[in-house]
């Protein structure tokens, strides 16, 4: 059985991206949570340490931590490592330029209790939408 | 968002591509944050400074700003990647010294002030309390909005720099009076004797409040200096704390209606919260590199160590980070030979968090005082991590390992 419905937040950076979910509820620090080479959750006991972002719509409630996380963020999308697009609960300053200056679509203002790993989403960041779809 | 004539000029490209490119990111900021205008800002300390943060994508960034734009107000410069002076006996890689030293030069070149630390208030960056400024680096910003009672947002490495070549940030967030206010009360109702107690409070107070703004009571002595620095440092780690308030010794909180004008929840941080963030970092047995000065170590710090290691040798690798005016200091006041001496090694400009991992030293594990260094180093360094006290720290290094 498949499940769809959609998700209405506001717009941080525009564009459009799909695909499979990444979901944590911890926070991330882009300088310490991730290897900006390979893109993989590095920092011991997070909730999705070992994972990989590579081609997914990343999940998190906001960013913490470093400032030199923005650079970071951005660093790892030209590595081409990183996920595809950002869905926020609330768009933290640090990692808000780092999606601008990367160009890497951006929403926040989502429930994200409503979003699991394994989902499949179309983001239209411009709408500020997220359509989430789920094998159940 | 309302611009000047002066904005909407930097805007419409009238001062370089660069300016007009750093103002479209500015405006950007403001409309996501709903900001009215700008506000003109006084200081900048950047952040993103560390090659091994900026990476290549960064280094390009700036570089491509540095060729046509130059710094409009004063812009310090976080911890680089490398120890300016001394990277080579050290052992820094050469590939990675020479990207850092290009993107040194590319700050340089806009006007930046080299003080490579990340603590500028403790070498003469020191905003005033109202003072609008635009900071990076967490663990500063946590220091100049509560410490010192001026204002920041938690600026990235793109901002700061926008900033600091406009001079302005949007008016949003910690720059307006109602943002300033508490959003959770945490009751202290442990003594607070050491720099251990203070980095311990602090992982507490961001792992509990994220993104708010906490307001601690129950705080008994006017903490120094150093111990702000370590509580602010490992808030902002565990969390994106910017601002707290400390009721009785901040000088936004003289008391606790000053910055509360809602009922708040209050969480206690009794010694069950103390020993849970105290078990998350407690290697134990052989320890073979220990950290002092994340942040950067003060010259009281560097004078603690100095006296505790007088004639003694360690066995362990010992970095004290500090800045390159506090090492001055340090090396006038007798307490580099010492350190040296006794096997300590003195960084300046780079820490562990943010240099390159000096693989062939080959640690394993790691005592600080500091609950930031403890937060990053096992992710960062694979390093396995105990906090302790700064007394602590040089007893482990002196006997090589930590017995509880």
């Amino acid at each position: 059985m498949q499940k769809t419905f959609m998700l209405k937040g506001r717009c941080i950076v525009e564009g459009k991206a799909e695909g499979y979910a990444l979901v944590t509820k911890d926070c991330i620090s882009f300088m310490g949570t991730v290897s900006p080479k390979t893109g993989q959750i590095i920092e011991r006991k997070h909730e999705i340490e070992g994972e990989y972002l590579k081609d997914r719509i990343l999940v998190f409630p906001q960013s913490k931590g470093s400032t030199g996380g923005s650079y970071m963020l951005y660093d790892v999308v030209k590595n081409g490592v990183g996920p595809k697009a950002i869905i926020n609960r609330a768009a933290e300053s640090v990692v808000t330029i780092g999606a601008i200056v990367s160009d890497l679509p951006m929403v926040d203002q989502i429930d994200i209790n409503q979003i699991k790993t394994g989902d499949y989403l179309k983001v239209d960041a411009t709408a500020g939408t997220v359509e989430v779809t789920r094998e159940e | 968002m309302r611009l000047t004539k002066e904005e909407q000029k930097m805007l419409n490209g009238e001062y370089g591509a660069t300016v007009q490119k750093c103002m479209k990111v500015l405006v950007k900021l403001g409309e996501i944050y709903g900001a009215e205008c700008m506000v003109e800002v006084k200081s900048v300390h950047s952040p993103g400074v560390s090659y091994r943060v900026a990476g290549d994508a960064g280094l390009g960034y700036v570089v491509d700003a540095s060729a046509d734009a130059k710094f409009k107000i004063p812009c310090t410069l976080n911890t680089i990647g490398i120890d300016e002076d001394a990277w080579k006996e050290i052992g820094f890689d050469e590939y990675f010294a020479s990207q850092q030293i290009k993107l040194s030069d590319a700050y340089k070149k806009m006007g930046a002030i080299p003080c490579n630390t990340c603590t500028p208030y403790l070498v003469g960056s020191i905003p005033m309390q109202g003072e609008h400024v635009a900071w990076g680096e967490s663990s500063a910003i946590a220091f100049v909005n509560s410490v010192l009672g001026a204002r920041t947002n938690r600026e990235g490495g793109p901002t700061a720099l926008a900033a600091a070549v406009c001079g302005r940030v949007p008016k949003y967030g910690l720059h307006l009076d109602e943002n300033r206010k508490g959003t959770c009360h945490i009751d202290v109702q442990v003594p607070l004797n050491s720099d251990k107690d203070y980095a311990a409070l602090g992982y507490f107070v961001g792992s509990v409040v994220g993104q708010g703004v906490p307001v601690i009571t129950g705080v008994k002595e006017r903490p120094s200096i150093d111990n702000f620095k370590t509580l602010g440092a490992a808030a902002a780690s565990a969390g994106a704390v910017a601002l707290y308030h400390v009721v009785g010794f901040t000088p936004e909180a003289p008391t606790y209606e000053a910055v509360v004008n809602i009922e708040l929840e209050t969480v206690v941080f009794g010694q069950d919260e103390y020993d849970k963030v105290c078990s998350k970092f407690a290697q134990k047995g052989d320890i073979d590199f220990v950290v002092i000065g994340c942040p950067h170590a003060s010259i009281l710090e560097i004078e603690a160590v100095a006296k505790l290691l007088a004639n003694k040798k360690i066995k362990t690798g010992f970095w004290i980070c500090t800045a390159r005016q506090t090492k001055s200091l340090a090396d006038r006041m007798g307490y580099t030979k010492k350190l040296t001496d006794a096997g300590v090694e003195i960084i300046c400009d780079t820490c562990p968090v943010l240099c390159q991992t000096l693989t062939q030293r080959n640690y394993k594990t790691i005592a600080t005082n500091s609950g930031k260094m403890a937060h990053y180093a096992p992710g960062l360094w694979h390093l396995q991590p105990v906090l302790l006290t700064l007394e602590e720290c040089v007893k482990v290094a002196l006997e090589g390992k930590w017995e509880d």
